[in-house]
């Protein structure tokens, strides 16, 4: 008793707990039984190798696969030939064709050639069989696709386009209208008229003038002059067939054309903004978009184009101008609309054939 | 005599060019077109007996293939004046310039026996014109939408110039399960993603399928064996090989050459991989690089010459390319970040690429010599792009940001045109596009 009370108050505070703690471990299962009910479950367990793991997990059945794939038709992979691949190449441990997810329908089995539709035969699987180039002669009364698209368009020529005296030489009309606006000189706003040109040549050839005095003048000026007429003479009977030749720079050249004065940069600018706009690209191949292709497009008195063909390519295959074509083509006709280009009708003999060339190479990487 | 000889030929010449057609042409040079879809009109195609609803779902496949390239706009049916009512009729083309229609596509369906047969052409509204001749395709009624395909290709073709691409299929790694604990297995499906159907199972992780060249079979990476190791999978019966492994090796990123009889891949020994060839004949396999840097994903150019991969051996990620028998090799990337993934093109004038850059992915293209570089995407993650058959539209992967974040198939066109997602069933990622389907 005399150790108990020399004990300080936290050390009797400290054994009487530590006493109480060790009768409760003592006595407590006695006085308050514990509730097993409340145990967690235990499963005994023993160590499984990969290989084996593996092979469990492989056997295990994988229902939600189940669901997403549709049962059968999977050929038996384990009996089919093996590919043409070397003998001598290891073949998967766990093969997966007799593990895998159910019901994967070959490929093949769904991809069904596509036969000719009139052979009897069961025919080389891809070809496509043609239909007529023109519509199917089925019902020979009904009226032929192809055969009306030509009269469609030809029914908007102008009668006009087609009068043009075969006979007639180009030669006079030529002289009074010199003035070509090329892509590399776009013509100047405000060109005199049919004077631009033609005035600036001049300057570029002053230096032979000194050379020309030298020689000596024609002795008999009168005889050359005869043989001249004679032989222009001669040779303007042959032009009607030279220029019949060439039908198309004819289509709208009659001499009762107003050739008007040149037309104004802002009129050729509003023209090519017009086509330009009507002129789709994206659905051009890659390709077709490094063609260049000029058209020569014959205008009708109505701002409407009467012909449109290809003249020209060049930096694509035949194939890739013939879209590239085709692209200009639409963008020509569907801007003319049903009233035709706005285009001065006093210089349609200006524009009665433009010469349109059709550059997509800068719009490539846009 | 001379003289007058001369004089006279003179003015013959003279005469000549006068009498030509020297009319005066105005010139105009166009080179600002217009980049917009294509308005077309695909009216339902005609049912000529027994084509039921095929007919019907025949011109929406069509439809929705050439509005998927972003090259056309489809005119929707209230628009139209006049109804085409037969396959023969004549076309009121008047009627079909109205309402800005610029191609026409008629269509016609009917049931001979057990087949299907499906016929078509195409006009040009503002010309006033067929183009090209029409076509008729016929089949098992089963598959009409091959068939519809076919018809989208022969218009698609028609009408750009480009080579067909509808009438194929992408093998994918399809995704499910959080991102932490992701199951993926090979999966194939139609290009437009109709058609899926699931090639392995779940068991273990497979990565990077790629078609052979004729498609009847692929590649792919497995960790199958714990470790990555590539497998090939006949498409047909679903047989499945090792490409041989070798003692602490990994190997990964096949792909076929061109005709199919080599498999070129990278291979990890001691961590460090090099581009190797395996001739699938002979079982030899041959070291093409060897360099204490990481070379990977090889890609034959199609006349099997070279092979484009890419390395780190300057210290960035950056493409390279090689002679196909092995070599140092040149590099041809030279802009800011790194880049990856290279896949030469069908048609061998670019290359396509994974640009990493200032925190943002892209898939790109260049020329094969690296210039002209062009950036068609950019997201959180785009990677893995892999050509369509005609060499004008890519498809790649795309992975959202955070924890809920999921891989999808886009597809985008060489110009930048028309990105759009690829509809799968789930999460999708590590797309190979087949060859065109014989």
């Amino acid at each position: 008793m005399g150790v108990w009370r020399d004990m300080d108050t936290g050390t009797k505070a400290s054994a009487i707990a530590h006493g109480a703690l060790i009768a409760w471990v003592i006595v407590g299962d006695v006085l308050w039984p514990f509730d097993t009910s409340s145990m967690p479950e235990v499963a005994n367990v023993s160590l499984m190798s990969e290989a084996d793991f593996a092979a469990l997990q492989a056997s295990a059945p994988k229902p939600s696969e189940a669901e997403a794939t549709p049962p059968p038709a999977r050929p038996e992979p384990a009996e089919q030939p093996a590919e043409p691949l070397p003998e001598d190449l290891p073949v998967a441990s766990e093969a997966q064709p007799e593990e895998a997810p159910p019901p994967v329908a070959p490929i093949a089995g769904v991809e069904q050639p596509i036969p000719v539709p009139q052979s009897e035969t069961p025919p080389a699987p891809r070809p496509m069989d043609r239909v007529a180039a023109t519509p199917v002669d089925e019902q020979p009364d009904t009226p032929d696709v192809a055969d009306q698209a030509a009269p469609e368009v030809s029914d908007e020529v102008p009668p006009d386009a087609e009068v043009p005296p075969p006979d007639q030489p180009a030669a006079a009309p030529q002289e009074a209208a010199p003035v070509v606006v090329t892509e590399a000189d776009p013509a100047p706003e405000d060109a005199p008229q049919l004077a631009p040109t033609t005035s600036i040549r001049p300057k570029s050839r002053p230096a032979r003038p000194a050379q020309t005095p030298q020689e000596t003048p024609p002795p008999d000026a009168d005889a050359d002059a005869e043989a001249i007429a004679a032989a222009l003479a001669e040779a303007t009977a042959d032009a009607p067939a030279d220029t019949a030749a060439e039908p198309a720079a004819d289509a709208g050249a009659s001499a009762d054309i107003p050739e008007g004065p040149p037309m104004s940069g802002g009129e050729v600018e509003g023209l090519r903004i017009a086509i330009n706009r009507c002129w789709v690209t994206s659905t051009l191949s890659t390709e077709a978009m490094n063609t260049t292709v000029t058209l020569r497009v014959e205008m009708s008195e109505a701002g409407k184009p009467t012909s449109i063909e290809m003249t020209s390519f060049e930096g694509g295959s035949a194939a890739a101008a013939d879209r590239a074509f085709e692209a200009g083509r639409r963008a020509v006709n569907r801007c003319a609309g049903a009233n035709g280009y706005d285009l001065p009708p006093e210089k349609y003999g200006q524009w009665n054939v433009l010469n349109l060339i059709f550059d997509p190479n800068g719009m490539r990487l846009r | 005599m001379t003289k007058l000889t001369h004089l006279a030929a003179f003015a013959l010449m003279a005469v000549a060019t006068l009498a030509a057609p020297a009319r005066a042409e105005l010139t105009i040079r166009l080179t600002d077109g217009v980049i917009e879809p294509m308005p077309v009109a695909i009216p339902t195609f005609i049912d000529e007996g027994g084509a039921g609803d095929i007919a019907a779902s025949l011109s929406r496949v069509v439809a929705a293939n050439l509005v998927g390239t972003g090259l056309f706009r489809e005119i929707g049916a209230e628009a139209y004046i006049s109804q085409v009512g037969s396959f023969d009729a004549p076309i009121a083309y008047a009627d079909w310039q109205a309402i800005n229609a610029q191609a026409l596509i008629v269509g016609a369906a009917s049931a001979q026996g057990d087949q299907i047969v499906v016929k078509f052409r195409v006009f040009d509204v503002f010309s006033g014109a067929q183009l090209g001749d029409g076509l008729q395709f016929a089949a098992p009624a089963a598959s009409w939408r091959r068939m519809a395909h076919k018809v989208s290709d022969a218009v698609y073709s028609r009408i750009t110039g480009e080579g067909p691409y509808f009438d194929s299929r992408v093998v994918f790694v399809a995704e499910s399960g959080p991102k932490n604990e992701r199951l993926k297995r090979l999966a194939v499906m139609d290009q437009d993603g109709a058609n899926v159907q699931y090639l392995t199972d779940s068991s273990s992780i497979v990565l990077a399928p790629r078609f052979s060249p004729d498609g009847s079979r692929i590649l792919f990476t497995s960790y199958q064996s714990g470790f990555p190791q590539i497998y090939v999978m006949d498409v047909a019966t679903l047989q499945t090989r090792s490409l041989g492994q070798q003692e602490g090796t990994m190997t990964f990123a096949p792909r076929f050459s061109p005709d199919g009889q080599r498999v070129a891949f990278a291979l990890e020994r001691g961590g460090n991989s090099d581009i190797y060839t395996l001739d699938l004949n002979s079982g030899q396999l041959s070291q093409l690089t060897n360099s204490p840097s990481i070379e990977t994903a090889p890609s034959f150019s199609p006349d099997g010459s070279q092979i484009v991969f890419e390395s780190d051996r300057t210290g960035t990620q950056q493409i390279y390319v090689m002679p196909a028998s092995g070599g140092e090799g040149v590099r041809i990337s030279n802009g800011q970040g790194r880049y990856g993934t290279p896949v030469w093109s069908p048609r061998g004038d670019m290359i396509a690429f994974t640009k990493q850059n200032q925190g943002r992915f892209h898939i790109g293209v260049m020329l094969t010599d690296g210039t002209e570089e062009r950036l068609l995407t950019s997201s959180f993650l785009d990677e893995g792009p892999t050509w369509a058959p005609n060499g004008r539209v890519l498809m790649f992967t795309r992975e959202s940001a955070g924890a809920e974040g999921q891989a999808q198939l886009f597809a985008v066109d060489v110009a930048g045109l028309s990105l759009r997602p690829v509809p799968t069933e789930g999460p999708a990622s590590d797309p190979s596009w087949s060859p065109l389907l014989p």
